[in-house]
């Protein structure tokens, strides 16, 4: 577990940018995003990355509009830079084609990859799906019913929350980082609280510590579950679906009991904590999902020996562990192919312990492995909730760390879908620059790239062995 | 195993039985939400409210729909297709605002990256408050928008007999009309 510290911030100039990005990552340091912004002296690009001992932070001024790409070094940095180019104009040498993200130019050949060959051709799908789903638009290239490519076209729920949120007083930024998901309100509002009192050189507390933990694991629970169902209903097995849809309504209902709200709406408060849980509570609480932990894994066995179920599941939408690292996927998805990678136990701004970050059995990269990530997590959260709820929740507050504010926040915490990093820069006591890369934002390139060579039919149930957001990557 | 697990769920859920005064079909856009309307949406086909027992089920064209039902702060990359759902529905068509950014009342976000309020964009009948509506209130307030459908269609179904009901000049002013392309 990394020591509590705030970012460490390095600035160089635009000509040492991508020296400076390739020893952090030389170092160990793991690409944790990119975004632009745009201070007194103009634009500036900001790159983030998670070592060991802390989180840095390269910022580079940018004066002529143009900086050397990263894309060549970490293959995650495309949808950033893509971005950064769309929304602040920056432009990045060597990036090419830079295909639009923000922007949706009529023109197929704009944004999507051209493939060549004997007989291929495009399906087009969304932006509105069949079913409740949220927006956005996938182009497949196929042969037949063989997936040769997908481009994703999303931002279709571009709402600008970003920039709707400058300028405003720090606490009101968290109003705007739990709108730009209700799946993952707490996590993104955790996520902001944390990169502020970074900024302000500020840390929880352990009864805040405790109080962040607890909401967090409890929006983990619901949306597994959630998961579960999905995976279910994307392989046709409607009694999986329903049982888990059940247990999910469970879970929120047990949201509102606690805390007002069944997706746990405005719980995380700046520098403060809110939640005042009486040992009552707590005990019925912990009654409750015992009951529910004992039922779903009952069902897990049904579920693992339903040969309607599993056989649909083997060797569909694969990604492998490298591919993994390579495109920067993260949380279960990435835990999934083998990547022992899990914010919790990179968090001392929470309450986790000396956490491991699990992997499935057999971690195959495929939606077996996927849903069996889920399993191994969901008896992992059920274990943390009833430890956490063995004391009642008084509301925490922050104390002084021994460092100067130095503007630049950065806070990361693993969401239901994977480490979700926000990185906020203060001016004075109002927000400069709020930048937001979900586990969501991270995933959908994993997605696109596990469903090359898989049918067609079988991608409504490799998008949803991933269940990301459309809405916290859009923002 | 699984399905009597599931008979008991609705055993202890004891669901009254559906007084079926007819059928919706739903058809729902996503013009800009926060997924929490999606979720809730979802879940009242769970086995804690089955909406589909009332002959409410989500269709997946809005070819096929009665209702649209619209989420989210409409964004100007979405108004388009909104409109173009819209339009290809059948009449009588209704348009129902779900939850508080659809109907208005939340507006955050960057004024340039929206399209306004969906009320200017689409005729809105029916305005579902919440963020988001729970799913028990999701469903009251579709199954008494059925109701008044019901109440609503033994009129109109009179309205519309009497109006098929042509008096015989214009059955030859058709024929003639017919003639004439013949």
């Amino acid at each position: 577990m990394p020591a509590l510290k705030a970012a460490l911030v390095e600035r160089v100039t635009a000509q040492d940018w991508r020296a400076a990005c390739e020893r952090h990552a030389q170092a160990g340091g793991r690409f944790c995003g990119l975004f632009a912004s745009r201070g007194s002296q103009g634009l500036q690009a900001n790159c983030l990355f998670a070592r060991s001992d802390q989180d840095h932070v390269v910022c580079a001024h940018v004066s002529s509009g143009a900086i050397d790409t990263l894309v060549d070094l970490f293959a995650a940095a495309g949808r950033d830079e893509r971005e950064a180019h769309d929304s602040y104009g920056l432009r990045f040498a060597g990036h090419e084609p830079m295909r639009p993200l923000l922007d949706h130019p009529v023109e197929p050949e704009a944004w999507t990859v051209a493939v060549h060959g004997h007989d291929p051709y495009q399906v087009a799908v969304g932006p509105i799906h069949a079913g409740v789903i949220e927006s956005g638009h996938f182009r497949f290239t196929v042969v037949g019913e063989r997936i040769l490519h997908l481009d994703l076209r999303m931002f279709y729920k571009h709402r600008g929350l970003q920039t709707a949120a400058e300028g405003r007083p720090l606490a009101d930024g968290l109003r705007y980082a739990q709108r730009a998901c209700a799946a993952c309100a707490v996590t993104n509002t955790v996520a902001y609280a944390q990169a502020c009192e970074s900024a302000l050189g500020l840390a929880p507390d352990r009864n805040l510590r405790r109080a962040r933990t607890l909401l967090l694991e409890l929006e983990r629970l619901y949306n597994h579950l959630n998961d579960v169902s999905a995976i279910c209903a994307g392989v046709g097995f409607a009694p999986g679906a329903m049982a888990f849809a059940a247990f999910k309504e469970r879970a929120q209902r047990l949201n509102q009991r606690l805390t007002g709200h069944r997706f746990l709406f405005n719980t995380v408060a700046l520098a403060a904590g809110t939640l005042h849980i009486g040992q009552g509570d707590t005990r019925a609480a912990r009654e409750e999902l015992k009951t529910l932990d004992e039922e779903q894994r009952r069902l897990w066995r049904e579920l693992q020996f339903a040969g309607s179920v599993q056989d649909r599941l083997g060797d569909v939408g694969r990604l492998t562990r490298e591919d993994a690292v390579r495109l920067g996927a993260v949380g279960p998805s990435a835990r999934a192919a083998g990547v022992h990678q899990d914010t919790r136990s990179e968090s001392p701004r929470l309450f986790y312990g000396e956490f491991v970050p699990a992997t499935p059995e057999y971690a195959s990269g495929d939606v077996a492995a996927r849903l069996d990530i889920r399993r191994v997590e969901l008896a992992h959260t059920f274990a943390i909730l009833d430890e956490l709820l063995t004391i009642s929740f008084m509301p925490g507050g922050v104390k002084d760390l021994d460092a100067p504010p130095n503007g630049l926040g950065v806070g990361r915490v693993e969401s239901p879908r994977g480490e979700t990093v926000c990185a906020v820069q203060t001016d004075g006591h109002t927000t400069g620059r709020l930048h937001l890369r979900t586990g969501s934002y991270a995933n959908w390139p994993a997605v696109a790239h596990a469903a090359r060579e898989n049918l067609l039919p079988d991608f409504p149930l490799i998008n949803k062995s991933f269940e990301l957001c459309y809405a916290c990557a859009d923002r | 195993m699984l399905l009597r697990h599931l008979q008991n769920v609705r055993r202890e859920i004891a669901l009254p039985a559906s007084k079926r005064a007819g059928s919706l079909a739903l058809r729902h856009v996503d013009a800009g939400s926060c997924n929490g309307c999606e979720h809730e949406l979802a879940a009242t086909a769970n086995p804690y409210y089955d909406l589909q027992r009332h002959g409410l089920n989500i269709v997946a064209s809005p070819r096929h729909a009665d209702v649209l039902l619209v989420t989210g702060q409409i964004t100007i990359r979405m108004v388009d297709s909104l409109r173009r759902a819209y339009e290809a529905m059948p009449e009588p068509r209704l348009v129902v605002a779900l939850g508080d950014c659809a109907t208005g009342c939340t507006m955050l976000g960057d004024p340039r990256q929206l399209a306004g309020p969906l009320e200017e964009i689409l005729p809105v009948d029916l305005r579902i408050p919440g963020c988001p509506p729970a799913p028990q209130k999701i469903a009251e307030e579709l199954l008494g928008l059925m109701r008044d459908m019901a109440e609503h269609s033994t009129t109109r179904r009179a309205f519309v007999e009497e109006a098929i009901t042509p008096p015989t000049r214009d059955v030859e002013a058709i024929d003639t009309k017919g003639a004439k392309h013949a």
